[in-house]
């Protein structure tokens, strides 16, 4: 009861930051120079055109005339029609947006199973070499273009040992699966030095609390110290670290998508605006807004059920 | 926790090792070894936007549709002639206004309807009927009729030399009358032709597949069971792609990777000869390019075999004409204006700004091309003492910035479309087409009065006449900076023959085998 009081709090609240966002960008898209009709009829382009295509997606109202038709379609749950593909972006969202998902619970799948296990070597062995090493190779990967990890990716674990296919998402589960594991890796290695310090300082300060000095005194296993107290209670700073990082990542699909050629709403995003496909960007704009939102409501409840302590409000 | 962790990671692995080996789009052959069969599968950086023959301007539909669609007659492999492709040949009446075409017999639409004169009319009527599509073709077309199912009578307002050009051009493409009972939108959603591909799906913007046309009138014919274009819009992912097997062909990989790529095995790259010529447009509606002196000082003033070498990689020639030479009547004898700093001073002292001005160049950010020419030219003009900013703008407020003319100097490039020059030179030089002379306002009455008169030649040698010496008068007018001339680069999978491009940049799928 309790959280889904909170959840109906939390739902309301993410309306009026919607509706700031999309008047941001429905009004910043508009300033940028670049006529969608003129892109999509082409050079030859008579002005009568033009004119026909501005009339047919209201292009040709006052902007603020355009903002309160798109809020009222909006209010329907429609999220208007591209420009250049004549097809609902609702739509073209659906097809689009698996691939984004699938991209970042991979991305955090595999920012978890590098991190956390790192994360409780260093902890344990706090000062010595394996600590050390620990904390100074993942920061290189804090110093690399995120792109250009992808494309080195690619020629190791594709090109020369052939593990996985280069880019592409395939048409089935298991073809995605195995597609989405480079992609994923890209970003998940952009996450984990962050990660990794955060954990690794808290299961510190854990490790050095009274009750784990108890549970060692009782004759628990090292094994289950670390996994059933230390870990458990280290992790609930390090989820909030966990939440912002995904959050953040949502606009690094922008450029994986790129690189790895996935059909996600990163690429899309980038074609809508490069055609000056109004309804697109604004459409996948609310979406990402949307992600954003439900991570961070994801990152509360995690809390919760990791910490009892923890008020919901 | 430990446990699921370790056979979730299991599981990622050993699937990511399973699955490589079937992505998708290795050839599904039938055959044991023999070539034949197997899905093409071709990496681009854009999609289409539409499969409207008579209305869209993307290349990257009008290659798509163009293996679903055929008309009457089409480009030869040398992109300098047409050859009879629905129609068995022509008769032109002696006032050289009447055409009368005889059809190709036995020729089906993939529906199973066979193609009659009713169609090909219905084809033309609504080809022409467009606005702001390709109808400027059809301009000297007066009527088209159907006396019977084989035969199509075209009458033209005014003799008109290249009519059998405009015909092979895929706005004028053969479609079924009336769209099959369908309306236009529902027939361009699920396009019928008589062409060796049908259509299968449409993905928009990740994938459109086309499969094989079983009763395609040109029996054997294709050998390919289906062809998928994929949306890849990284240059490096596309490179990978076809190194990893992932996709055969790799339409225009950048120069910059040609080297990198000719040294991949089962990797083969092909320069195709071109009609892509890049340019300079410098904007006549702004001072000082309306002055002919300043236009050709800034002409002389670019080192146009350092921007092939920087910008091609050395796989192209610097231009002379604004014609190409894969084109009907380009002349290689035109006294293009080439690098010569000396004359470039010469011009700019005679001209209205003798000490110089300040302008701007206008760049779409984020190409490399337009990045590296306007660093060049811009330290060329600082030596005649012309002050020339760059101004980056994304591609799409670009090209709507040249459109309306609101730039001073920027670069663009074109490829031809027909086998006759006919449609370009038009394009370029009468500011009365559409385009305000390719968004420069150029206009030259001599000029314009030897277009209009080539379009009413009909013997070859009058009309190379007429267009060389318009090749001659544009340049020395320097109404744009000829730059250089480009081939079409393709890397491709050694798995694949017979893939040839034409001058006119587009490709036939029915000649190309897959191998194993």
């Amino acid at each position: 009861m309790r959280h889904l009081a909170f959840l109906g709090r939390r739902l309301v609240g993410t309306v009026p930051v919607l509706l700031g966002i999309s008047v941001i960008v429905f009004f910043m898209i508009h300033l940028v120079p670049g006529d969608p009709a003129r892109t999509l009829l082409g050079n030859r382009a008579t002005d009568e055109a033009v004119a026909a295509l501005h009339a047919r997606f209201g292009l040709d109202q006052p902007l603020w005339q355009q903002y309160l038709s798109f809020l009222g379609r909006l209010l329907h749950g429609d999220l208007g029609r591209s420009i250049l593909y004549d097809t609902d972006v609702s739509e073209l969202v659906g097809l689009r947006l698996p691939a984004t998902l699938w991209l970042l619970v991979a991305a955090t799948v595999l920012a978890l199973l590098i991190s956390i296990p790192l994360a409780v070597l260093a902890a344990t062995h706090r000062g010595r070499a394996a600590d050390q090493v620990v904390r100074a190779v993942p920061l290189l990967g804090l110093g690399m273009p995120t792109f250009w990890v992808g494309i080195m990716l690619v020629l190791l674990l594709a090109l020369k040992v052939h593990a996985f296919p280069v880019s592409g998402f395939g048409k089935t589960p298991v073809q995605h699966l195995s597609s989405i594991v480079l992609p994923g890796l890209t970003i998940a290695l952009a996450m984990t030095p962050i990660l990794i310090r955060s954990l690794r300082t808290s299961m510190i300060g854990v490790l050095d609390s009274d009750y784990v000095v108890t549970a060692r005194a009782k004759g628990l296993s090292h094994r289950r110290v670390i996994l059933a107290h230390t870990l458990r209670n280290a992790s609930v700073s390090s989820i909030t670290v966990l939440g912002v990082n995904i959050a953040y990542l949502v606009g690094s699909t922008l450029v994986v998508e790129r690189v790895f050629a996935l059909p996600g709403l990163g690429t899309m995003m980038l074609d809508a605006i490069f055609n000056r496909d109004f309804p697109v960007v604004q459409g996948v704009t609310l979406v990402f807004a949307l992600m954003v939102v439900a991570v961070n409501l994801l990152t509360d409840l995690a809390h919760a059920a990791l910490d009892p302590r923890i008020e919901l409000a | 926790m430990r446990k699921p962790l370790v056979a979730l990671a299991t599981a990622v692995l050993l699937l990511g090792a399973s699955a490589c080996a079937d992505n998708g789009s290795t050839p599904s052959s039938s055959g044991s070894g023999a070539a034949g069969g197997g899905n093409l599968t071709i990496v681009r950086a854009q999609d289409s936007v539409s499969m409207d023959n008579t209305m869209v301007f993307s290349n990257a539909s009008i290659w798509v549709f163009q293996q679903m669609f055929e008309s009457l007659y089409e480009v030869t492999p040398d992109g300098k002639d047409v050859q009879p492709l629905l129609a068995e040949g022509y008769k032109l009446s002696d006032d050289k206004l009447t055409w009368t075409f005889t059809l190709k017999q036995g020729v089906k639409f993939s529906t199973g309807a066979p193609m009659t004169s009713e169609d090909v009319k219905f084809s033309l009527d609504k080809a022409r009927a467009t606005k702001g599509g390709w109808e400027f073709l059809d301009v000297a077309i007066k009527s088209v009729d159907a006396p019977n199912p084989s035969t199509v009578v075209i009458k033209t307002k005014y003799p008109w030399a290249p009519l059998l050009a405009d015909l092979a051009n895929f706005n004028n493409a053969v479609l079924p009358k009336d769209y099959g009972g369908k309306t236009s939108e529902e027939f361009y959603k699920a396009p019928v032709g008589t062409g060796p591909f049908v259509w299968d799906h449409w993905d928009k913007g990740t994938e459109l597949q086309l499969k094989k046309n079983p009763t395609y009138w040109d029996a054997g014919k294709p050998s390919i069971d289906s062809v998928t274009w994929k949306v890849v819009p990284d240059d490096n992912s596309r490179n990978v792609q076809i190194q990893g097997g992932q996709a055969q062909i790799n339409e225009n990989p950048p120069f910059s990777s040609i080297e990198q790529l000719k040294g991949q095995p089962n990797v083969k790259v092909d320069l195709f000869p071109s009609t892509k010529t890049d340019y300079v447009m410098m904007n006549q509606n702004e001072k000082p390019f309306d002055d002919v002196h300043v236009r050709r000082a800034i002409s002389y003033a670019i080192d146009r075999e350092a921007l092939v070498k920087t910008l091609l990689f050395g796989n192209g020639t610097p231009a002379n004409s604004f014609l190409m030479p894969n084109v009907p009547f380009y002349d290689p004898a035109t006294p293009g204006i080439s690098y010569d700093m000396a004359k470039a001073k010469e011009e700019l002292a005679q001209s209205s700004v003798p000490n110089g001005f300040t302008t701007t160049f206008l760049a779409s950010s984020g190409d490399s091309t337009d990045q590296a020419l306007a660093q060049v030219l811009q330290s060329s003009l600082k030596q005649l003492g012309i002050d020339m900013k760059i101004q980056n703008v994304d591609p799409s407020a670009a090209h709507d910035l040249q459109q309306s003319q609101k730039y001073q100097i920027s670069h663009s490039y074109w490829t031809m479309d027909i086998a006759d020059p006919d449609e370009l030179v038009t394009f370029a030089v009468d500011p009365s087409a559409g385009s305000h002379s390719f968004y420069t306002s150029y206009d030259n009455p001599q000029v314009i009065a030897d277009t209009k008169k080539a379009e009413q030649t009909f013997d070859t040698a009058g009309r190379q006449v007429l267009y060389s010496a318009i090749q001659k008068q544009a340049a020395d007018d320097a109404f744009m900076g000829f730059l250089y001339y480009s081939p079409f680069s393709y890397a491709y999978s050694t798995k694949v023959s017979g893939f040839q491009v034409y001058p006119t940049g587009n490709y036939h799928l029915e000649d190309v085998t897959l191998g194993q």
